[in-house]
């Protein structure tokens, strides 16, 4: 059962606003190289889930587990410095900054370090950091380390926030609703860059609308409902129907009967 | 046939290369907001020298180049608050409350003029900590937060002098000759205020281009979400920038007052709005993430020249504020243009 290491595990995490329970006693696993799929519809707590763990806000209570070790996961930076890069929906990158500038955000390489936040930027090492990685990238048109990324296409932000995400060799990547706004060629890039992603060692967790994405690339499930983890799955043991059932919370032969009758 | 296309394409661009790029750098120049402003400065300077020589005569020189530095100051810091997606309406009353505080402290011989400029300084760094601490911590627009601060601030000083200038400052000393003293350069009688406003021009420059700080200004107006998913402490940036802003109206003040060796409760009011329009013509965004301090400079020796020039050529004095207006809307409309053509390209 658990033949790989545990990446990250939580156990009956808790979150409230005022008196609304986003997530209540949810718990989950994810294990080194795989790639899992966080399900539910809107208001299930996905998107609360996944701010907690980047530390956008804090879990009120439950345990946080990172490679078997305790973990306390307050701020962004400590939710990086753990291995866990996450690419916030539409908000992962600055459009006004290049894109070199933009992959080294809050970790900008400096001369002269003693010099705190008024150090030097090292443009030496940044644009040729930034260079290797788009090469490594190869999306679909050549890019310059210096263009704007606000001239950049939905598909090439999402690309660059990805391989910002695998450049600091991130244990764990989070990616929230990679594929929504893009285009259908777009769309296919982004899930290629995830199966690029787990090939080279980094768990992945999703979170996606799109259920034919999930048998795509993920090999496993996890299922909210109302603040609570309902059900996970191996992809292989299970069907597309199955799995949107168990998003509405509803029995699959309603739902066979169902989409029959239409 | 995939890696087909693929290498075909790369072959391409390897041919175009050395076409387009030089084109499209030339372009990226042409088309920066700096570039911009500084050919509109230039018509602004040669339209005015050829209206009326005595535009560029040492004397009125001298005159444009002792005030442009008290402006100018404030522009420096209103740039990193502008780029950081924040403004400061409190920076006229601030011009005023600072040095009002110094030279009644002074005058009634409770301190040291040494102690009374800190104390000056000190209350200036207070309005910018509570102005940037209601901005970020309850999440208050800066445009409320700064105007009830204006109001304040104002009020203090007027208060405090129960509205009438203080008696005028005629001891020379150390600090006098640091903050307004003057000396003559071939012809130029130029003000020590200069040094300080161009150190601190390279100073705001290289911190908003260079630095890692700038890096972080730029990305909090830019998209402040990405920024603080990247582990940049956004509040604290933006509370530091409000008190560096409200420092420098303060210290801007000082100079003022000690050129002129009076202090007055009503001195610097309406200078928010020229420093902001300063900032914005140089091709900062008012909405963040864009900001430059080149741009700052020529915007804030543009409106001095304007202000100059068009008395020298014998606009009314009333009519004055017509074409500051008008000047700053073509501005705008000029930088607008070419920022609707950079996101086409």
């Amino acid at each position: 059962m658990n033949e790989a290491q545990e990446i990250l595990r939580l156990d009956r995490v808790r979150k409230s606003f005022g008196n609304v329970h986003a997530l209540r006693n949810a718990s989950m696993v994810v294990r080194e190289g795989e790639v899992v799929a966080l399900l539910g519809d809107n208001g299930a707590g996905k998107s609360t889930l996944i701010k907690a763990i980047s530390g956008v806000h804090p879990f009120d209570g439950g345990e946080i587990r990172v490679r078997g070790e305790k973990a306390e996961i307050r701020t962004a930076r400590d939710a990086m410095d753990l291995g866990i890069e996450t690419i916030h929906q539409d908000t992962s990158l600055a459009p006004d900054l290049s894109i070199a500038r933009n992959l080294f955000l809050g970790r900008e390489p400096v001369k002269m370090p003693w010099l705190g936040v008024f150090a030097p930027l090292d443009f030496g090492a940044l644009n040729q950091a930034a260079t290797t990685l788009l090469k490594r990238v190869g999306i679909s048109k050549k890019l310059d380390a210096d263009v704007l990324v606000n001239t950049l296409s939905g598909g090439e932000r999402q690309s660059i926030a990805i391989s910002r995400a695998m450049q600091f060799a991130a244990k764990l990547i989070i990616l929230d609703e990679p594929t929504n706004n893009l285009g259908v060629e777009e769309t296919h890039g982004v899930l290629r860059f995830v199966r690029d992603v787990k090939a080279a060692g980094h768990s992945v967790l999703f979170i996606t609308h799109n259920i034919h994405h999930v048998f795509q690339v993920a090999d496993r499930l996890v299922v909210m409902r109302r603040g609570e983890v309902v059900a996970e799955r191996a992809v292989a043991d299970t069907d597309l129907l199955s799995v949107e059932a168990l998003i509405m919370g509803v029995d699959v032969a309603d739902l066979a009967q169902d989409g029959g009758a239409h | 046939m995939k890696v087909g296309g693929r290498l075909l394409e790369d072959e391409m661009s390897v041919v175009t290369e050395p076409d387009v790029l030089p084109r499209r750098r030339w372009r990226g120049i042409a088309a920066s907001p700096e570039v911009a402003s500084l050919i509109i400065l230039a018509i602004v300077l040669i339209g005015f020298s050829l209206a009326r020589p005595a535009f560029l005569s040492p004397l009125n020189v001298s005159n444009m180049m002792a005030f442009l530095p008290e402006l100018g100051i404030i522009a420096l810091g209103m740039t990193l608050l502008l780029t950081a997606g924040e403004f400061d309406l409190s920076v006229g009353a601030t011009f005023a409350l600072g040095p009002v505080i110094v030279m009644l402290l002074a005058q009634n011989g409770v301190v040291d003029i040494g102690t009374a400029l800190a104390i000056g300084l000190l209350v200036c760094i207070a309005i910018g900590t509570i102005n940037g601490l209601i901005v970020t911590k309850i999440g208050i627009s800066s445009f409320l937060v700064t105007l009830s601060m204006l109001m304040i601030v104002r009020g203090v000083a007027l208060y405090i002098t129960q509205g009438f200038p203080l008696k005028a400052w005629n001891e020379p000393g150390v600090f006098v000759t640091m903050l307004a003293g003057s000396f003559t350069l071939g012809g130029f009688r130029l003000y020590t205020s200069l040094w300080w406003f161009i150190g601190l021009t390279i100073l705001t420059a290289y911190v908003l281009n260079y630095s890692k700080l700038g890096n972080w200004i730029s990305a909090i107006g830019s998209n402040r979400n990405a920024a603080v998913a990247r582990g940049v402490p956004a509040d604290r940036v933006k509370i530091g920038l409000f008190i560096l802003t409200s420092v420098l109206a303060g210290l801007a003040g000082m100079i003022s007052a000690f050129r002129i060796s009076n202090a007055s409760p009503v001195a610097g009011t309406g200078y928010e709005l020229e420093v902001i329009a300063m900032v914005v013509v140089g091709g900062t965004a008012l909405t963040g993430g864009r900001g430059t301090v080149l741009g700052t400079i020529i915007g804030a020796l543009m409106l001095r020249a304007i202000r100059n020039g068009i008395v020298l050529i014998g606009v009314p004095g009333l009519a004055f504020n017509i074409f500051v207006g008008a000047i700053i809307l073509v501005m705008l409309i000029v930088h607008a243009t070419i920022q609707k053509g950079g996101g086409r390209r």
